[in-house]
């Protein structure tokens, strides 16, 4: 069987004393879409942290394709084939549109599959391409995120990490991220979505996780979850 | 020549030296926010490199080069070796480059001795140029145009190419540029090797007007200190003006009020931070 494309074993992680993430596993199969829900604060972002190399867990491990990456510098598992949308965007406000992208660009990793180049995300945002020249810092919210998409795109990742990507935004461009992130599916790109609106996750995952407090309170495919008839609101409060 | 216009040429000139000095300086402060107080050392350093690779026989400009080598070598390894493992910790990083520069004066007393040396001016450059009406000494008018090259140059590739949006990445957000796969410690070393590296160039370029001597060092850090706060930390264009302001100040200040020189020189830095922290162009506050 081939390995997943991302498994969490067991990790957890501290902020200082903070105990954030208690035993959290969660696994990532390839060319699929997991959702990763909880209320602010459950630890998701900590989670994307983590796998990513900003903050090595005190325990566990993180592999990316069968291969151990915990705690190796985030330049390295970028290299790897991870790529970040991560909250809040980190957009690099003093370079302009097309330099952000650019300083991404990678050749995909071995076994990456799609080849994104500048033209391609231009030709998937073509708002970025009219603005190419412009201070990255002067886009509107939903043009940051795209571009924020473009630039995780320009590595040729294996693996897309999303933490909240419609966070802030109008619906129709919520729609818009969306439709990307189903595209990005189908051309067999394995995906991690987080976020807080429940119903937009369940619309394209395959396997849900929930966070509670740092640990996994359920983990089960989508299918399953609906079969057994969870109780989201249990777990989520708000919607 | 007119005495005024030679003090006017001689402002400029030192203008061109110090912008070599305090360029990489600039850079290092603004952009990894060390202030490197090695960086007088690595002026005078580089100058008594260049006072024996003469020695062996090389060209003038052979040896400006292989000191300017030289002096990355040394600037990258103190970077990777100390100033690394110091990271955010300003403090530290002030008394250790401090410290450094006090056993880099006593290594350069040991190994060149305390006589000032004093270099001769490139073969081909000894004469003077005339431009216009008026007659620029050769020599003067080669630095000026080497700041210049070396001013453009930097800029273009701070500004033009990949590495320097990776760079200009790095300090936006160091964390999220290691992300995208961007190496940001080593572009870090790589501005500091830069920076050492035309601070020693410009230590042997300065050899045939200043001399190079014990002492060479301390004099031109507060210099570098001076232009970095005017002009912003960061930023190439205000290391650029404030070099050639304090050019200007010093060869002035020195012969008009030589009493209160000094006042004059670090008077306009007291008024910029207090009125304009940023410096005239700079990124951050200090
Ligand atoms: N940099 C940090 N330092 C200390 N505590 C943090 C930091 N970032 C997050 N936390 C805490 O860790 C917990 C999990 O945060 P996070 O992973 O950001 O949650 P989520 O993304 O699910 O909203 C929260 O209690 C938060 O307050
Ligand atoms: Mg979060």
């Amino acid at each position: 069987m081939a390995p997943d494309a991302l498994v969490l074993g067991e990790v957890d992680a501290y902020y200082g004393d903070s105990h954030v993430l208690q035993k959290v596993s969660l696994r990532l199969g390839e060319g699929r879409l997991l959702g990763l829900l909880g209320r602010n604060g459950a630890g998701k972002t900590t989670c994307m942290n983590v796998a990513v190399g900003l903050l090595p867990p005190r325990a566990g491990t993180v592999t990316l394709f069968g291969e151990a990456v915990t705690a190796r510098p985030p330049e390295t598992i970028a290299r790897r084939g991870m790529a970040l949308v991560p909250q809040g965007r980190h957009i690099f406000k003093s370079l302009s549109v097309r330099e952000n992208l650019t300083v991404a660009a990678r050749k995909p990793a071995v076994g990456g599959r799609h080849s994104w180049t500048l033209e391609a995300v231009f030709a998937s945002f073509p708002r970025l391409a009219e603005r190419q020249h412009h201070a990255a810092s002067h886009l509107s919210g939903g043009e940051q995120q795209m571009l924020a998409i473009g630039r995780a795109l320009m590595s040729n990742p294996r693996v897309l990490l999303m933490d909240e990507p419609s966070e802030g935004l109008a619906p129709q461009i919520v729609g818009e991220v969306m439709a990307m992130v189903r595209r990005l599916k189908q051309q067999g790109l394995s995906i991690l979505l987080v976020e807080q609106n429940a119903k937009l996750v369940l619309d394209v995952a395959d396997d849900i996780i929930i966070l509670n407090n740092g640990r996994v309170a359920v983990a089960d495919t989508v299918a399953g979850m609906e079969a057994s008839g969870v109780d989201l609101h249990h777990h989520l409060g708000v919607f | 020549m007119n005495q005024w216009l030679l003090l006017g040429v001689n402002s400029i000139t030192l203008g061109g030296l110090l912008f070599l000095l305090s360029a990489g300086f600039s850079l290092i402060f603004g952009l990894m926010r060390i202030p490197n107080l090695t960086h007088g050392s690595f002026f005078m350093l580089g100058a008594y490199i260049g006072v024996s690779f003469l020695g062996l026989g090389l060209g003038f400009w052979a040896a400006a080069l292989l000191a300017a080598a030289a002096m990355a070598v040394i600037g990258g390894g103190i970077e990777r070796l100390l100033l690394r493992r110091l990271a955010g910790q300003e403090l530290a990083q002030v008394l250790v480059t401090l410290g450094l520069s006090f056993m880099i004066a006593d290594l350069c007393l040991m190994i060149w001795g305390g006589d000032p040396i004093s270099l001769d001016t490139p073969a081909g450059l000894s004469g003077a140029v005339p431009i216009a009406s008026i007659v620029f000494p050769a020599y003067r008018l080669a630095i000026v145009v080497i700041a210049v090259v070396i001013a453009v140059a930097l800029w273009l590739m701070l500004e033009r190419t990949r590495l320097g949006a990776m760079i200009r990445a790095g300090v936006d957000d160091a964390p999220m540029a290691r992300v995208v796969g961007i190496r940001v410690s080593r572009l870090f070393t790589l501005i500091f090797c830069l920076g050492a590296g035309i601070a020693g160039f410009a230590g042997v370029m300065g050899g045939p007007i200043l001399s190079v001597y014990p002492g060479l060092d301390a004099d031109m850090l507060p210099l570098a200190l001076i232009i970095v706060i005017l002009g912003g930390t960061g930023s190439l264009l205000g290391a650029l003006l404030g070099s050639i302001v304090v050019g200007f100040l010093y060869n002035f200040g020195q012969v008009l009020f030589p009493e209160i020189a000094y006042i004059i020189l670090f008077l306009p830095m007291l008024l910029i931070l207090l009125f304009r922290p940023q410096g005239l162009f700079g990124r951050h506050a200090p």
